[in-house]
């Protein structure tokens, strides 16, 4: 084959696609799917989901499929890997498929708006799970918990019991991936409940994790070196439980409620790691995420807004504060109880 | 037959062709011409992203720092020219600048890459696969592994106008070609990848045509940083970063070889076009991504295998 006939021919190839390509792509904020369907019909909702990779987000998926399926909606899924290129791929998949509704967990706060405004420009309503975009000039409903005050919450139940002891305590914390607003939110959240109680906890350390067990596990391996007393600890997530559990074990400070040489736990998320801490009694407390809340908001939200009706930007969801004394009545609630039956 | 058509230089265009049709009944939506244009933009970085893969992988190298290079220079780009602390915040010459940051970023880690494989006689793959943690952690460091918003209106048109990217990835994609198949640096690229020793006794500077050859790939990382940055609205230090398999991936498909000597750019852009048709078809069937992963590591496989057979049936070191 002549080199230049076979140029000539890859180009043609190219410029087709590319035409084709561009005639449509800009055309794309005139097909309105969204709106109100007709009756009858059945509903397709496109759920996206950055990661699957904590439990958290296995039962939020798994929550709203559950949500979508009770109110016979058809769902499309789709799971970006933790990369923002390839979600704003499937949101404009879920837009060609012209579903109803988008369900989207985004990476961060910025990274995802692209993709917010690729439904916006096809009038696809979009519902935001549990992370939430900067506005900037998009549109969407965000359902969220609380951060900072479901973690402010648990701190503070942590430093009480700190103050019950009589002793002054050294705390460290384990921060998440400070890009994500939610682990800002709970970094926040620990700091506003420590502030003022100085006399009974001191940071000693903070260890940022960016939501990776590793990170987290060499952190506080090193913050219990530099720190052998630190004896109050508060993770961002519950997912890095693990890890600090291993470390916690290295340094021989992995004790029961009770023993002298307990380290205060406290956690965020409410997942089965902890729960099975709290019942083996070396958790003290964790903010619980209210999964079933959260989906059965999100779900009803963009049912609202295809039946037109209000809905407001940010659906907060309160959470609780899981403790051993009240373990048994929240069970139920409690979606790291249910994830493994 | 069979020799013939593993040997047809159209063989994987004619498997994107065969793809396509058989998969348009069963995702719905695939066809369409908006799905087109997703497939086109979707395809552009990674072409430009490959086609300096493919100088490298030409010349019996391999370049994995490509997704941390993007990384960087889509980090410090976007931190210069964002308006709310960038340097050039509010300048008219913020958008220029962005480009020529990134491209400059790309260059220089490629000819660092370029000179550490050649002068201390190391293995492209160790050297380059310590620069993408050694830079991919950079950007995170530099970042504190936060993203950066707010970029000039002209920049970000770079990324999101399908037709100017396309014609960014066009005009990368066809100096590629002609640089290797009109000039004499091509040569010299097929001639190392042959046999390195041989090419230095018939007077090519091997070392030099090694070197350019990673700073051609740093460039072509720094035009995707452009294009990626500017699709997405943001500089952030994760960008593409579990996109290496794509783009190697990508370019072994199209058949160039692994084992240096033997590589087209047309055949990357069909390699490119190949796998975002699978990425972009499985999607549509809502397949998860870990099913979509599975496929896609089976089909690169096949790739290489077929690489293999293909070098064995033309008899050949290759």
């Amino acid at each position: 084959m002549p080199m230049k006939q076979m140029l000539i021919s890859a180009l043609s190839v190219l410029t087709a696609v590319l035409l084709a390509g561009c005639g449509k792509s800009d055309s794309t904020s005139s097909s309105s799917s969204g709106g109100s369907p007709p009756e009858g019909r059945q509903l397709t909702v496109g759920v996206a989901f950055e990661t699957l990779q904590t439990e958290y987000w296995v039962a939020g998926f798994d929550a709203i499929k559950a949500e979508l399926k009770k109110r016979d909606i058809k769902v499309l899924e789709a799971i970006a890997d933790s990369d923002s290129n390839r979600q704003l791929e499937q949101i404009k998949n879920f837009v060609t498929r012209k579903v109803d509704g988008i369900i989207m967990v985004p990476k961060d706060a910025k990274t995802c708006i692209p993709a917010i405004r690729a439904a916006n420009d096809a009038k696809i309503p979009i519902v935001l799970f549990n992370r939430v975009a900067d506005r900037a000039d998009v549109k969407f409903v965000g359902v969220q918990a609380d951060n900072l005050e479901l973690a402010k919450g648990t701190v503070a139940f942590m430093v009480e019991q700190a103050r019950k002891t009589g002793r002054k305590h050294k705390a460290l914390v384990v921060m998440g991936d400070l890009g994500d607003l939610n682990a800002i939110g709970r970094r926040d959240g620990f700091d506003a409940a420590v502030k003022g109680h100085e006399d009974v906890v001191e940071v000693v350390a903070r260890v940022p994790s960016e939501w990776n067990q590793e990170k987290a596990q060499a952190g506080v391996v090193n913050a219990l070196q530099a720190n052998p007393d630190i004896n109050f600890l508060f993770t961002s997530s519950d997912f890095l439980f693990p890890s600090i559990v291993s470390a916690l074990k290295a340094a021989g400070k992995y004790k029961k409620i009770g023993d002298p040489g307990h380290v205060i736990l406290g956690g965020f998320d409410g997942d089965a790691t902890a729960w099975q801490m709290m019942q083996d009694g070396y958790l003290d407390a964790t903010g619980v995420q209210d999964v079933y809340f959260e989906a059965e908001s999100s779900v009803q939200a963009l049912l609202d807004l295809l039946a037109g009706k209000a809905v407001p930007d940010l659906i907060r969801d309160p959470g609780f504060v899981l403790t051993q004394a009240n373990m048994a009545e929240r069970k139920a609630r409690t979606w790291g109880a249910n994830v493994n039956k | 037959m069979l020799k013939r058509l593993l040997q047809s230089e159209y063989l994987i265009l004619a498997l994107c062709v065969v793809y396509f049709a058989s998969m348009a009944p069963f995702a719905e939506g695939f066809a369409s011409g908006e799905n087109l244009g997703n497939i086109l933009s979707a395809m552009l970085p990674l072409l430009v992203v490959a086609t300096g893969q493919t100088l490298v992988l030409i010349t019996a190298g391999i370049d994995l720092s490509v997704t941390s290079v993007i990384a960087l220079a889509s980090v410090t780009g976007a931190m210069v020219i964002n308006g709310d602390n960038g340097a050039l915040a509010g300048s008219g010459f913020a958008t220029p600048a962005g480009i020529f940051i990134m491209l400059a970023i790309g260059g220089a880690i490629g000819l660092l890459n370029g000179i550490i494989i050649t002068g201390f006689r190391m293995p492209p793959f160790i050297v380059t696969l310590t620069g993408m943690m050694f830079f991919s952690g950079f950007a995170i460091w530099l970042t504190k592994s936060k993203s950066i918003y707010n970029l000039p209106p002209s920049f970000l048109a770079l990324g999101k106008h399908t037709w100017l990217a396309g014609a960014t990835a066009l005009l990368v994609a066809v100096t590629g070609h002609l640089l290797l198949t009109r000039t004499l640096l091509g040569r010299w690229l097929y001639a190392v990848g042959h046999n390195p020793k041989t090419a230095l006794i018939s007077g090519v500077p091997v070392n030099r045509v090694l070197i350019l050859s990673y700073v051609a790939c740093g460039l072509c990382a720094g035009v995707a940083a452009v294009l990626i940055t500017g699709r997405l609205e943001t500089g952030s230090p994760v960008h593409w970063r579990s996109s290496l398999l794509d783009i190697i991936g990508a370019t072994v498909i199209g058949g160039t070889s692994l084992h240096g000597g033997r590589g087209k750019l047309l055949w990357t852009v069909f390699g490119v076009l190949f796998l975002t048709l699978i990425d972009n078809s499985l999607n549509l069937l809502s397949l998860s991504h870990f099913s979509t992963m599975m496929v896609k590591g089976g089909v690169i496989l096949a790739a290489a295998l077929l690489d293999s057979a293909r070098r064995r049936l033309m008899g050949g070191v290759g």
